[in-house]
């Protein structure tokens, strides 16, 4: 072929043809084992559930040796189990869970005041430019001002009681709220806005159908900021002033011990406090988050 | 089979009484007003002057006690005589040096932990743990346990100051580190990265939005625990003894103690101030350095 080709080329190379040969001496693979069963204990192990259980407990059981063992001062540290029977006594034959309801309710009116309030600034922030304006100036300016350095004012203005209470909680949730839900209403895709326009949604309907489920995961972002801040400022307050409105909240409880250096009730106050903290968190809005975004496919 | 029809065809005609197109204007060129009030900063400042000139003819007109709502003059001037007559500067720095202290010892501690948890599967285990359990838990309630175990002064605001920290930043960080995608993992891997090296040059470039967002967090509550605890503690921790001077909350306290509501006023704005700058110039400084240079965060 080559040679019937045209002069100016260089001849390919001829091919070296090596001989077939069959390897017939290969022995048979080693492999260690590759899939082996797992014994009970490995298995149990693996249970996410046991593992951090295992933690917990050995957290408690490293409290209780410690208090225990080295005869801490009961008024410094009170051991687990001081700390669990006084949690115990003081919510069966106490007051103690009315003073939690105090505080939730205190809490629910707040916070959905201030959920209000942030939908009915939004909504205003939808219409029209000069609200968008004044909402991005407002949230710029009250977001990184703590609602708690509002208190001495609410005081001031609204006396002592579950009226100033619920002005410092409006604060807090308001504007954390207002701040993710703006943002996340920018950030909705020209796209989506397109085709609200197209079926011809203005006003209340086009933001209540497009924007709001578009912009579900910084809303639902805003709304766990927002309790998160209104929770430690209701704490943050009622250490303060939980008396003068009558019956006191958890926030009070833990206060009143600590000045009656009842160490072991502070601890049961706090209990108290990282178990309505952990159910709101892990139990309200993860069940929110699971049933919205995750099942949209908007969040992982 | 069917016939298939004939084509109709339509004679051609010619539309003559189709009046000239009227438009309006496509472009208009704006007035000046109009241009001066589309520019942003216009905008913005302009509602700050409206809301100061409300308050003010506000509080002249309708006769508001001074001790329920000065006048904004008046705390425009409280504001200038606490700054150069009553260091309120130097009550802002106190509370500035306590808060970057705990915060930084803070931010020590979420990495230990962090890095742990990224390494091990127990360390994980524990740190969401601890994480699920301290995270909900407002630091401001342990104020009263750090007053019992440290005693008064700002060894007991640190301590509730690492715990507002650490948790969010912790947990931020780890969801981060969790969420990094298996290729960028798998090519650490590949380069034979372990250990801590692998923590500081794959997962914290990788996860950096994620940090930083829980740097922000944490940067808030310590802040806002910070000025709560001041304030609701304000005499006990506070070493007001003479020629020391509390932080800013302690001021707001006092001020509201004596009833000097402008004063009062004035150290809001203080706070609102320091805030304002660390949120929008720190950490959109670090934000325009890293994710947004670095296209992982749009805006």
């Amino acid at each position: 072929m080559s040679t019937s080709s045209n002069n100016k080329k260089t001849a390919i190379p001829q091919l070296v043809l090596r001989p077939e040969f069959e390897v017939s001496d290969i022995e048979q693979a080693q492999t260690s084992e590759v899939a082996r069963k797992l014994s009970t204990l490995e298995r149990i192990w693996n249970i996410d559930g046991v593992r951090k259980f295992v933690i917990l407990l050995s957290l408690v059981v490293a409290w209780q040796a410690y208090t225990v063992g080295f005869d801490v001062e009961p008024l410094m540290l009170p051991s687990f189990w001081v700390s669990f029977s006084t949690l115990i006594r003081d919510l069966f034959y106490s007051d103690l869970i009315w003073k939690v309801w105090f505080s939730i309710k205190v809490l629910l009116i707040g916070y959905s005041a201030g959920l209000f309030l942030a939908a009915v600034l939004i909504l205003w922030a939808t219409v029209s430019r000069f609200g968008s304006d004044f909402i991005s100036m407002a949230t710029a300016m009250f977001n990184p001002l703590p609602a708690i350095a509002l208190l001495p004012l609410a005081m001031l203005w609204f006396g002592l009681g579950t009226a100033s209470l619920v002005f410092v909680l409006i604060h807090s949730v308001l504007w954390a709220v207002a701040l993710s839900t703006h943002s996340g209403f920018e950030g909705v895709s020209q796209t989506l806005r397109m085709i609200g326009r197209n079926y011809g949604l203005k006003g209340f309907g086009y933001v209540w159908k497009i924007l709001v489920p578009a912009a579900l995961p910084s809303i639902l972002a805003g709304m766990k900021i927002g309790w998160a801040f209104a929770w430690r400022t209701l704490i943050g307050a009622e250490l303060v002033f939980g008396a003068s409105s009558g019956s006191g909240g958890l926030g009070w409880y833990i206060f009143e011990s600590s000045q009656n250096i009842d160490t072991d009730g502070v601890f049961a106050g706090l209990f108290m406090v990282i178990l309505i903290g952990f159910f709101v968190e892990n139990v309200i809005f993860r069940n929110i988050e699971r049933r919205t975004v995750n099942r949209w496919g908007m969040q992982r | 089979m069917d016939k298939i029809p004939d084509v109709l065809v339509r004679p051609e005609f010619e539309a003559s009484d189709i009046g000239k197109a009227s438009t309006a204007d496509v472009a208009r060129k704006l007035t000046l007003i109009e241009r001066i009030s589309d520019m942003h900063s216009v905008r913005k400042l302009s509602i700050l002057v409206i809301v100061v000139i409300v308050w003010e003819v506000y509080s002249r007109l309708s006769g508001v006690s001074e001790l329920i709502l000065p006048k904004f003059s008046a705390t425009a001037l409280a504001l200038a005589d606490a700054v150069f007559s009553e260091q309120l500067l130097y009550m802002v720095w106190n509370s500035i040096t306590v808060l970057i202290s705990g915060y930084a010892i803070g931010i020590v501690i979420a990495t230990l932990l962090t890095t742990a948890a990224a390494t091990t599967r127990f360390g994980s285990d524990i740190l969401s743990t601890l994480t699920a359990m301290l995270n909900p838990l407002p630091a401001i309630a342990l104020l009263p346990l750090a007053l019992l175990w440290f005693g008064l002064g700002a060894d007991a605001i640190i301590f509730t100051l690492l715990h507002s920290v650490i948790w969010p930043v912790a947990l931020n960080a780890h969801v981060g580190f969790m969420s990094v995608s298996e290729t960028q993992r798998m090519v650490g891997r590949n380069y034979g990265l372990r250990g801590i090296v692998y923590v500081v040059k794959l997962l914290i470039p990788a996860a950096f939005p994620q940090i930083l967002m829980g740097l922000k967090i944490g940067w808030s509550y310590a802040w806002r625990t910070l000025i709560a605890a001041e304030l609701v503690f304000g005499g006990s921790i506070s070493d007001t003894s003479e020629g020391a001077s509390g932080g800013l909350g302690w001021f707001i306290f006092v001020s509201q103690m004596d009833l000097r509501i402008a004063y009062v006023f004035a150290g809001l704005f203080m706070v609102i101030l320091v805030g304002v700058v660390v949120e929008t110039v720190v950490f959109n400084k670090i934000e325009s350095l890293t994710v947004r240079k670095w296209g992982m965060q749009a805006r």
